[in-house]
């Protein structure tokens, strides 16, 4: 397909979304996605972005096209109109992960007295850390853990000493794992109503 | 790819539900009329005008000064205009010379013989910074105008934001201004604009989207 011909049809993609054409236009949409991401994967790679990154940039730029849409005159080409968006977005998109690797990869001046001088002071915040992160399981879940990631023992063990099956050791430590991870992280989880909470909203 | 054709989907279902709003046009001229009216209802009421306004009015200074701010505005708008809109034409620019040529000329040929650091040792400071103050408001509808575009320059978009709201608050100030040289009006009307357009430039992350 020459430019023209791609400059014509998404103008007209463009011009049917207006009008209510959801069809046309969602067709557009994945041409475009389509195009943007043969062309956009590789720029990428050659600054070390992967084949994730180059998707989450094409749905970023396929956001600001439609979010912006009504940006587009009808009376100008479309093409221009898109190229702009498609630069702001990619220039966009580098500068942040620019800086958010910059700040994966920062030395907090913590960690460099840390590695310099791992004094007792260090080691004893450490052990408090993890007591209280270790402070929201039940005391049987908070045994098994302790035993196992703090003091090293195997499952086998820990199973014997506590004269129950490897299984039920297992089991335990998934659960103080989901806990520990819930804990860590506050933000509600989604979770399907059951069948009495449905109930109730009846 | 399929969470890509999962929200391609989903913002396809929405095509033409979206409230048209005003053209980038429309809305632009209803902000700078907003500006302004914020920006007189500031002079009026904070400032006030010069006592000799009305023979002022009908000389050749005071129209120089209204028809320099008035460039101003208009071409500031034209390349806000140019900011906003994704892939327009640079020609846009263009539309600064006229303000460029009155500088040019208001500093080249100043029949006035007006000091050009004005009647006081304090008159630049004053008018600047009241330029600033009564353009504070138009900086702040012309961002939110920006920001219901789409500026694919942030810092361009910033600096053009200021540039727009220091001539508007530059043109209100025509009717206090008492220092009516050319050059003065030229070079330090001129200089207002560019100092809110660094200010602007300096807040361009609020235009990203």
């Amino acid at each position: 397909m020459t430019v023209e011909e791609r400059e014509q049809r998404w103008t007209e993609a463009m011009l049917a979304e207006r009008r209510g054409d959801a069809v046309a236009y969602e067709r557009m949409l994945k041409e475009i996605a389509a195009a943007l991401r043969r062309s956009l994967a590789p720029r990428l790679a050659r600054v070390g972005l992967g084949v994730h990154e180059a998707e989450d940039l094409v749905q970023e730029i396929i956001i600001g096209l439609h979010s912006k849409r009504y940006s587009w005159d009808p009376t100008r080409p479309f093409l221009p109109w898109l190229h702009a968006i498609t630069r702001y977005k990619l220039i966009d998109f580098t500068r942040q992960r620019r800086r958010d690797m910059r700040r994966r990869v920062d030395l907090p001046l913590d960690d460099w007295l840390e590695m310099v001088d791992p004094s007792a002071d260090a080691a004893n915040r450490s052990t408090w850390e993890m007591d209280r992160h270790l402070a929201v399981l039940p005391a049987g879940q908070r045994k098994i853990v302790r035993a196992i990631a703090v003091d090293g023992a195997s499952v086998r063990c820990v199973a014997r000493e506590l004269a129950t099956s490897e299984g039920v050791v297992r089991m335990t430590v998934h659960r103080a794992i989901s806990r520990l991870l819930e804990a860590a992280d506050p933000t509600p989880a989604i979770k399907p109503l059951s069948r009495n909470a449905h109930d109730k909203h009846r | 790819m399929t969470s890509t054709d999962d929200l391609i989907h989903s913002l396809a279902s929405t095509a033409g539900t979206r409230h048209r709003g005003a053209s980038l046009q429309v809305a632009l001229a209803v902000t700078g009329a907003a500006s302004l009216a914020c920006a007189l209802l500031l002079l009026f009421s904070v400032i006030g005008i010069r006592q000799d306004f009305a023979d002022m009015a009908v000389r050749m200074p005071f129209a120089f000064k209204v028809l320099y701010a008035t460039a101003l505005v208009v071409g500031a708008s034209v390349v806000a205009l140019y900011a906003a809109t994704p892939g327009a034409s640079a020609t846009a620019l263009y539309a600064l010379s006229p303000a460029g040529i009155l500088l040019a000329c208001g500093v080249i040929f100043d029949p006035t013989g007006f000091p050009i650091m004005g009647r006081t040792s304090t008159a630049v400071a004053v008018c600047m910074g009241r330029i600033l103050f009564l353009s504070l408001p138009a900086m702040i509808l012309t961002f939110v105008f920006m920001r219901k575009a789409a500026p694919t320059q942030p810092l361009f978009a910033g600096a053009v934001i200021g540039m727009l709201s220091a001539s508007v608050g530059a043109l209100a100030y025509t009717l206090a201004c008492r220092n009516d040289g050319t050059a003065f009006v030229a070079i330090w009307y001129a200089a207002a604009c560019a100092i809110m357009a660094v200010v602007a430039m300096m807040a361009h992350r609020v235009l990203r989207w």
